[in-house]
Parts: C-alpha cells; structure tokens; sequence
C-alpha cells in the first residue's frame, strides 16, 4: 500500500497525515515544495518519494504518477479536494478500480461512507485498487522516536496533458476567518426548518460569543453561504465548543471539527452519529429548541 | 478538440437519487441540489456561448423524471442511458462519454448524494481527454472561457481559467436553477427521451450495507501550545471518537435550560 | 380560445376523482397540484370510505394502498377519569367489498392520481394556482399560476383546492365564512410495532380500529379519534376554534391530555411520535356551504364545506370523492352541449342534491351544534358515565337502585333542565336515528 498526497506550498492537505499511517508511512509527495511538507511527516513517513511540481495539475500528475505507481497494487488518497481530483485520472489511468470516500483500506477489506454518512459500504476490493481515504476518520499516532524517512526524489520532466490553468489562489475567505479561528460554534444543519433558523443561530452565537456553521446540506439550500460550510469540502475548524442542531454528523462534516472539548448536540434521531460525539445529547426538536434557548439567553 | 462554434455541445450530467431522509420512497427521488445548480449552468453556458445543452442521465426508467424536468427548464435533448444508477462510477462515465464524445463543454454536480464519490465528472474528463474543473463554487462566464473558483485545502480557493473541452463540476449553492414555465412543462412531460442500451457491460460492486459508525480512531498526540489544551487534547476524545454521555429526551424548553447549565458547568456563560 | 377543456385545481381525493371522471369522457384535462407530488402536502393517515369508488375502479379494493380495514368501530365517552364505550365490531368489513380502511393520505391521493393519470388527464405538481382568469363578462375561464407565463386557459374549472378555497372565495361563491364555521384537526401519529398494536386493540393481520371520542378535550369543545395503521397509530382533537381562543388553550396541550387519558394512554404508550400536523375542517356543514357553482366554474370537496364533520362521524374523503366524480361529469355534461354558464353547470347541484352528499348533510344539519354544544360536551358524558358507574356499582348492603331514579338524580346533579334534555335527545334522535 502506498499513499499519494498532492502538496502546496509545502502544506500537507486535511487527511494527509492519517493517509500516509493508513499505509503504513509509505507515500509519494507531489506538488510545490514536497520537501517542506515531507519534514511534517516525520514519527509517520518511512519511505517517501517526492515528485516536485508547481501548480495542482491533475491530468498531468496522473501522467507523471502512472510510471511510479506501475508495481504499486493498492494506491491511497486522501478524500481532500485535490486527492479527490486526481483519484480518478489515476485510476482511470492505471486501468483500476477505484474505491472513494473509504474510513477504511486494507487489502482485504475496504470500509466506504455512502448515503449522506448514513451507510458504511463493505467492499472486498480486487488485488489491485485506489482509493480515497475520508480525512478523520482514522487519526494519526506520531511516534517521536521513528527515525526519518529514507526519501527519494524523481526529477523527471512534467508530463504536458490539457489542464485548466490556475490564475490565482485565492487565501481563506476573510468571511470564514472567524469560523476557521473561532473558539465556539454553534452549528445548523438539515433538521432546520426555515433560512431564519440561521439568523437565529446567529443571534445566540452573539450571545455566546460564538461563530456559526452550517452542514453541506444547508448551503446547499442557500440557508448559508458556502464559506459557512465545515468539513472536508468546507471549512476545517478547531473549537472548544460546538453546538449542534439538526446535524447527522456525517464524516465529511465531523472531520472537519477538530477535537472539540465539548460536544452539544439536538437531534430527533439519539441514533446518529453527532449525538454519540456528544458530551451532552438531547433528543428533541432543535427548531423549538431555538426558539426556547433564544429567549432564555435574551 | 472542438473549437467553440454555434453549434457547441453542451451536456449536463443528471442523476436520479432517493433522498437520504426518504430511502426507499420513489416519490421524493430526484435531482441533487448540486445537479440542479449544474443544470442551471449548463443553460447559461448555452445562453453565453451558444449552443445546445444536452441532458444525460444513467438510469431506470424511473430516472425519466429529471430528464423532463430538464427539459421542462430549456435543455434540448435528453438521454437516458438504460443502466441501474448503482453502475461502478468508472462506467458510468464510460457510458455518459460515449454519448458526449463531441460535448465542449460538460457540466456535473459535486457529487451525488447516495454514492457522493464525487468522481464520475473527473473519469469523464480522463475519458474525453478534456480540463476538469471540480468542487466549483463560483462560475463566471468569460467570451469564450469560463472562470471557476473551486475549493482547495484549508479554506483557500484556486480559480481557474477553464477552456473546452472542460467538465466542470458544481457544488449546489453555485446556482439557483431557474422555474420552468407552464407551457414548457406540459410540452416536458410528453417529450421525446432517446434511451440508448450501453455498450459496455454494466458493472457493480458488491459490497455489504452496515448503518455508518465512527472507526475508532487513533488519537492525535497534543499540538496545542497552552497547557490547558494539551491535558484537553490528552483527556478528551476526539470529535470522530465516541463520548461517554447518555442521550436525555428532554421537551425543548427543558432542552434549552439544560444546554444553559452544561454551558456554566463547563466555564462557557 | 382555450388550451384545455377542464382545469381540475388540487390532486386530492376531490380534484382526483374530478379529473378521472372529465378525462374519462374523452375531455382534456390538467390537474394542478401545489405539492411535488399529490398528497404530499396532505394530512398522514385517517380512515376512508371508498364505496364511492365501486364503479369507478372496480375491485379498488385490490390495489388501495390502505393500511388496515376498519373492523372495529368505537364510540367513547370521556370523562376526567371515566370512559364509556360502545364497541361495534364486524368480520365483514374484512372481506370485500370492505367498508372503511385506515390509509396514510399521501400514499392514497398519489394512489388516485395515477388513476387520473392513467385515465389521460395530465397532472402538473408544484404548481400553484394563484388566481382566476375571467372574460368581460365575469365567467371563469381559466387559472393563473406561480410558472413563468402560467395562465392556463379551459372551459370550466373545478376548484378542489380544500378547505377555506380561496378559489371559492375568489370567484364569489362564499357570501361569508366565519371562523365559528371550521374546527381545527390536529393529529399526532406514534410508531409502535404492528405486533403491539395487534395486540392492544385485539386485532389480526389488516384488521384496524376506528375510535370516535366525545368529551376529552377539557374545557374547549370537540371530539377525538384514534385510528390504528399497520406500524402507526394517530391519535387526533377536532376542536372549536372559538373555545381554543377563549380558553387560550394550545392544542398541543389538549391532544397531550388526550394521550394521558386512563382510557387511551395504555394504547398508545411507548410510541414515537413520527408526524404532527394541524388542519382546518370545515365543520358546518349546510350552514356554511357556498354557491356550487358559477359561470365556468364548480367546487368540489372541502372547498365547498361538503366534509361532514358531525362529532362521531369525520368523513370528508368520500364526499369529496363523490362530489368530485359528480362536478367531472357535470362538467362534461356541460362542455357537450357547450353551456358551461351556472345553468349549464346545473347538472352538479342536482347531482348532489339526489345523492349521499347533501342528503347526509341535511340529515345531520343540527348535528355538529349539538355534538358541539356546552351539554353534550360537558355536561352529558358525566352524567352518563354517572349513571354506567352506579348500574355496575354494588352498594351492598344498599339495594341496587332503579335506573330512572339514578337519572334523575345524576340529571339533577349535573344540573341540566328535564327540558333541554327532552330536546337535545329529540335532535339527537332527528339526526342520528
Ligand atoms: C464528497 C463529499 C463531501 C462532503 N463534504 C461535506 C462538508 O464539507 N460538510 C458537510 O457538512 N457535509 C459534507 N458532505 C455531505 C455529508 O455527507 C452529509 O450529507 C451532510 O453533512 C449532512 O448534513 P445534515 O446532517 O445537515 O443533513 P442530514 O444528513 O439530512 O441530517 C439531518 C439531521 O437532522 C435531524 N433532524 C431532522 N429533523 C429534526 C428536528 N426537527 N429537530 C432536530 N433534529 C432533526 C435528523 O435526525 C438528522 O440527523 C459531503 C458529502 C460528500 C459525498
Ligand atoms: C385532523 C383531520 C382528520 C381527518 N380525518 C378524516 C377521516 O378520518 N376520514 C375522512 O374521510 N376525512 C377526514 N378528514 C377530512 C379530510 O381530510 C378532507 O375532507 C379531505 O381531505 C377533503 O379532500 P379534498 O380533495 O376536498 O381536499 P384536500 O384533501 O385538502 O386536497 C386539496 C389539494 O389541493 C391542493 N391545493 C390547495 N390549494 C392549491 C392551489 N392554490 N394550487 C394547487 N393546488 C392546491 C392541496 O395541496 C391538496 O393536495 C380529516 C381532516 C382533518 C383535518
Ligand atoms: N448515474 C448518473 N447519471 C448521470 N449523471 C451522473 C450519474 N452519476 C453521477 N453523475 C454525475 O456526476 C456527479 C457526481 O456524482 P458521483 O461521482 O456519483 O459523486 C453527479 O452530480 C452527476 O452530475
């Protein structure tokens, strides 16, 4: 097994880390400055390629990739916007099948995250396979006393495939700013009934001194603009708190959580996941809910 | 590669999907937030730099329903390619390529709510050798170009200047698909759908359902600077670990109140 | 110039039935539904009546996504702490031709669309209608909707756009309504296992229960059911509007209480509750009906207030149905002989008039004030549930009394006159009898 993690700017992607430990520390780095982001690995990497490329360029990464993957039978991901780009040039281009948004990879079993983060799809993959690994799902152990990687680097001319151009990269949304650096947020999910749930949300959060968040599927539904969006696909943030109401607490959304000290969740289901996360979960109507805690915060 | 001319191609990709609320209810079924924003983008494509949109979708007979929705909203053609929607993404895309082989331009959704792999638009673009553009949340139509901002790590954004042949995949909120008129939609629900049997073998992977539970997780050792944190970091269970509490079913006032004590027990209020 | 022959406003049992009718006499039909699809907007569950349907879809009883047929049928009276039942039940409304079922009303009204459908109306689902089209002279001749370009253009319209139809309402047909016309239905449906539910009410495979509750709803006036579905049981309050005002009573509040009776807790305890929902009835009856008809134009069902909702009775789907079918055919009637003014339309007034539809209407006009008046509600299931407690009460060594004398003296003790007794029995007789 071996990981394949594009970089930039010398910056591992969410769910780099743990996919390089689900292989076992061994992983091909492209992209800008692999070298600077192959120090980060250090207590996970054992043995590290490095392909040093400018800008994120699927279709030619995919190129560059197949020649170095050739006798690689199981190559992993991580579920980040650009593994998720490039999983399936590469498989596509290696001739495999491919396997995305897996908790977990192994070469007899691969664990997949399906409907919403409702259903866990049990595959027994071919010999040879790639797949994405979902960011969070599995953590990292960094072992101090690991010696560093042996490294390698290729240096083989980039492979010229039609990809679109990048003109600029654009820094977080100072929108998001206070969401990603916030210590407290409350967070709105599908459970909510109406847009103004979220100015509501909005409303307690001033009185909490807290941000607010939103689900996928409430940006989605234009309740909240996409910069509110946390997980792997949105926002990663780190709180202390975090409120929950409405939330499944699907992967791609709790991935990008971080390790909240506190964990409150409201949700008619006390089955989902977000309510076993919980430090406190309440079975009830998160709308009502709302409406209640507002006035006992005003 | 076909150069833009009147006569552009322009396909959207649509898949028929339950809703997750409603599984197995065949009423609920339909387009995904994110299709419909690519479906209102590709007419836009169209209205900017011309041509016909073309709308594709693999699946049932049932899978019908988006096709006239589509084409209740403006889309020329519709294609059902006759192929359960389970089909392995890789086909998928083999199949939807096939039909689209002369397309500039191919608009798709994020990914889907069922399968969400987010990866039939990227096996697309391998299969037609054309620019992918993924995970969009902001499209700008530019002559004969398209400007697409697409989500990168750590909430930065890349944007990129994208030409045909291009798959360009949208996330929901990019685009509020527009209201399709009466007329249009009388015509829509007798209109003529081409169903087209795939050529390659349709392929799904088996696999065994099981109700998603958070994998034990490895705990991260403490980054946190402040003291505090790290006997936190050390202490606590993560966010995809499992906490130790026990569900209360409280009536929402109660729920309320009891939220404000959590909050001063643990230093917040 | 028109761009169909019939407009059919609203995909429930009425607009369904309407369109199957009109489509089935070889006319062009639209069926216009505000929801994605017909009965998704509806209220879950309630018992249906179906007989109506025999000619048109024979055998209905075959392929009806119904959830239990109705072989037990109850009437309780509630007190604080007492409960009176009369408990009918029959093996043969488990068999064909069937009497009532318990159905979940999206599955129902999708059900009877596609009949509409199949039969070559054309259904168009979320889309509202907004308004009226009307030419010089006034007569309708066709709707506005919330599409882009939506106005749709027929030669008549029927209007089943339900209870309060602000269709009716547009087109004159209400000279007043008044809110002391409509109660309010609120119903809770629990999930608990079919095992469970078999058990509790002591029936088998399909067979359901249908329980009609006069007095528990406290100080406001009305009624209650509760109605068993495969995996689901609804518990509900019909309410008077004016009383929840005056009381300044939730309804949540009154179904809760309703719930914690001694007579019905132990039925449903344990259920999860999987569907709220509230909705307007229109409650009386001839009192409130409108005109049914006007140049090009009829109203079917709750528009037209033709739900009878007389305190152990709640039927509203099949007067719908009916009134439906028979505004389809009038409609055709009509377009034949191409007079689709009031008069034309007249076929409909008739038809309903000859028919189950205003002849039970007329026979239970006193029945909702009387179901609903302060005696019945408050002070009858009392002195009722006083009497039945002294008849099986032993006293010994006392004697047992004499029945005459116990209702004198519960009538005394519950202060009601001999006099309004006499009356409220004599139209209750009128009507029920
Ligand atoms: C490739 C990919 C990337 C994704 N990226 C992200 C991402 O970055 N962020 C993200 O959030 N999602 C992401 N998703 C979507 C994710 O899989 C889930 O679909 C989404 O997080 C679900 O959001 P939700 O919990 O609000 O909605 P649902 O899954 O619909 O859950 C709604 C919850 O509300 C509860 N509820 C319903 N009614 C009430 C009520 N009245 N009171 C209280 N509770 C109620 C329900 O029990 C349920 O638990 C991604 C998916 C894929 C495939
Ligand atoms: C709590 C409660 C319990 C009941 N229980 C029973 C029972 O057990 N048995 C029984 O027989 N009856 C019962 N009823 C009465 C029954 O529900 C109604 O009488 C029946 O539904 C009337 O049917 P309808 O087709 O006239 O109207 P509806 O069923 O109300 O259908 C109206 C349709 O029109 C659509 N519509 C409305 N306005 C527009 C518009 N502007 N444009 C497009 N579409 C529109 C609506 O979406 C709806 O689909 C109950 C009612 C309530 C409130
Ligand atoms: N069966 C299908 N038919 C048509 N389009 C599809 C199908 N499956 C996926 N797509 C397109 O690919 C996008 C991403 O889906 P997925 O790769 O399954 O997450 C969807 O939003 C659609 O635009």
């Amino acid at each position: 097994m071996i990981a394949v993690v594009v970089v930039r700017d010398g910056l591992l992607p969410a769910g780099g880390a743990e996919t390089v430990a689900e292989c076992a520390g061994r992983a091909v780095l492209i992209g800008s400055q692999a070298s600077i982001a192959a120090v980060a690995l250090h207590g996970i990497a054992v043995e590290l390629t490095l392909v040093e490329r400018d800008s994120f360029q699927p279709a030619s990464f995919a190129g560059d990739l197949a020649a170095i993957l050739a006798d690689e039978s199981i190559v992993v991901l991580p579920a980040s916007p650009d593994g998720r780009d490039l999983a399936p040039r590469l498989a596509a281009g290696l001739q495999r099948p491919l396997h995305a948004g897996a908790t977990a990879v192994n070469a007899d079993r691969v664990d997949l995250v399906r409907n919403g983060g409702r259903d866990l799809h049990r595959v027994v993959p071919a010999d040879r396979f790639v797949a994405t690994l979902q960011p969070g799902a599995r953590g990292v152990i960094v072992e101090q006393l690991l010696p560093a990687p042996a490294t390698r680097n290729v240096v083989s001319p980039a492979t010229q495939l039609v990809d679109a151009v990048v003109t600029a990269v654009l820094p977080p949304d100072p929108a998001t700013v206070d969401l990603a650096e916030a210590a407290r947020i409350v967070g709105g999910g599908a459970g909510l009934d109406g847009p103004e749930r979220m100015q509501q949300l909005a409303e307690i959060g001033l009185k909490l001194g807290a941000s607010v968040g939103a689900t996928r599927v409430v940006t989605d539904r234009g309740w909240a603009a996409h910069e509110r969006q946390i997980g792997t696909t949105g926002v990663v943030v780190s709180p202390h708190l975090y409120m929950a109401f409405g939330i499944a607490g699907a992967v791609q959304h709790t991935s990008g959580l971080g390790d909240p000290a506190h964990i409150v969740s409201v949700n008619t289901d006390p089955h989902c996941p977000m309510m076993q996360l919980a430090d406190l979960a309440i079975v009830s109507d998160a709308n009502e809910t709302i409406d209640a805690l507002q006035a006992l915060l005003a | 590669m076909s150069e833009i001319s009147p006569t552009t191609e322009i396909v959207v990709c649509l898949k028929w999907v339950f809703q997750v609320n409603e599984p197995s209810d065949a009423r609920f079924a339909g387009m995904s937030p994110a299709d419909h924003a690519a479906l209102e983008l590709a007419l836009q494509c169209a209205e900017h730099i011309g041509g016909e949109v073309t709308a594709v979708t693999v699946g049932p007979l049932a899978a019908d329903t988006v096709l006239r929705e589509a084409l209740a909203c403006g889309v020329a053609h519709a294609v059902r390619i006759d192929a359960p929607t389970a089909t392995d993404s890789a086909d998928v895309a083999t199949m939807i390529a096939s039909t689209a082989d002369k397309a500039s331009w191919i608009w798709c959704g994020d990914y889907s709510t069922d399968n969400g792999s987010g990866s039939v638009p990227s096996f697309l673009a391998a299969d037609l050798q054309a620019r992918q553009a993924l995970g969009v949340i902001n499209v700008s139509f530019e002559g004969e170009g398209v400007s697409a901002t697409r989500r990168i790590d750590g909430g930065r954004r890349e944007v990129l200047d994208v030409r045909a042949p291009a798959v360009i995949s949208v996330e929901g909120a990019t685009a509020r698909l527009r209201r399709a008129s009466l007329a249009a939609l009388r015509t829509a629900a007798t209109a003529a759908i081409d169903v087209v049997t795939p050529a390659t073998p349709i392929r799904t992977t088996q696999h065994t359902v099981h109700t998603y539970r958070p994998r034990a997780r490895a705990l991260a050792a403490p980054s946190a600077s402040d003291a505090l944190d790290r006997v936190r970091a050390l202490t606590m269970s993560g966010a995809t670990a499992t906490a130790q509490h026990d569900v209360e079913t409280l009536a929402p006032a109660d729920a309320a109140a009891r939220i404000v004590d959590a909050l001063r027990d643990w230093g917040y209020l | 110039m028109t761009d169909v022959d019939v407009i059919v406003v609203g995909g429930g049992p009425a607009g369904s039935c309407a369109a199957i009718v009109a489509a089935r006499a070889g006319l062009s039909v639209v069926l216009l539904e505000r929801g994605p699809f017909p009965g998704s907007k509806n209220m879950y569950g309630g018992v249906v009546y179906p007989r109506i349907l025999d000619e048109l879809i024979p055998n209905w009883w075959e392929e009806a996504p119904i959830q239990r047929w109705v072989t037990r049928r109850s009437t309780m009276l509630l007190t604080e702490t007492q409960a009176l039942t009369v408990d009918f039940r029959t093996e043969a409304w488990g068999k064909a031709p069937y009497n009532g079922a318990t159905a979940y009303r999206p599955d129902f009204d999708h059900w009877l669309a596609g009949h509409a459908e199949a039969a070559g109306a054309q259904l168009l689902t979320s889309t509202t209608v907004t308004g009226l089209l009307r030419d010089a002279n006034g007569a309708v001749v066709g709707v506005t909707t919330d599409r882009p370009d939506g106005d749709l253009r027929a030669r008549v319209v029927i209007a089943c756009d339900g209870v309060n139809s602000f269709l009716a309402k547009e087109a004159g047909l209400y000279e007043h309504t008044d809110a002391k016309h409509f109660t309010l239905g609120v119903k809770e449906t629990l999930a608990l296992p079919k095992e469970v539910i078999d058990e509790r009410f002591g029936v088998r495979g399909r067979e359901g229960v249908d329980i009609e509750i006069i007095g528990g709803t406290g100080a406001v006036n009305g009624g209650g059911f509760v109605y068993t579905n495969l995996e689901t049981v609804a518990v509900g309050v019909v309410l008077k509007i004016s009383k929840l005002a005056s009381q300044s009573m939730r309804p949540e509040q009154i179904i809760a209480n309703l719930k914690a009776h001694p007579g019905i807790a132990p039925l449903i305890e344990g259920g999860e509750i999987k569907e709220y929902s509230a909705h307007l009835i229109p409650e009386a009856g001839l009192k409130m009906m409108p005109k049914m008809t006007t140049d090009g134009m009829l109203v079917a069902g709750d528009a037209a207030a033709l739900c009878l909702a007389a305190g152990i009775w709640l039927e509203g789907v099949n007067f719908a149905m009916a009134s439906g079918m028979y505004a389809g055919e009038s409609a055709a009637e009509a377009i034949k002989v191409s007079d689709v003014s009031a008069a034309g339309l007249g076929g409909y007034q008739r038809r309903l008039s000859e028919t189950f539809v205003l002849k039970d209407h007329r026979k239970l006009r006193r029945a909702p004030e009387l179901v609903l008046s302060d005696r019945v509600q408050h002070l009858y299931p009392q002195m009722i549930a006083n009497v039945v407690e002294r008849m099986f009460r032993i006293d010994n060594p006392a004697p047992k009394p004499g029945l005459r004398r116990i209702l004198n003296q519960e009538r005394k003790r519950a202060g009601i006159k001999r006099r309004d007794l006499m009356r409220d029995t004599l139209d209750g007789y009128r009507s029920f009898g």
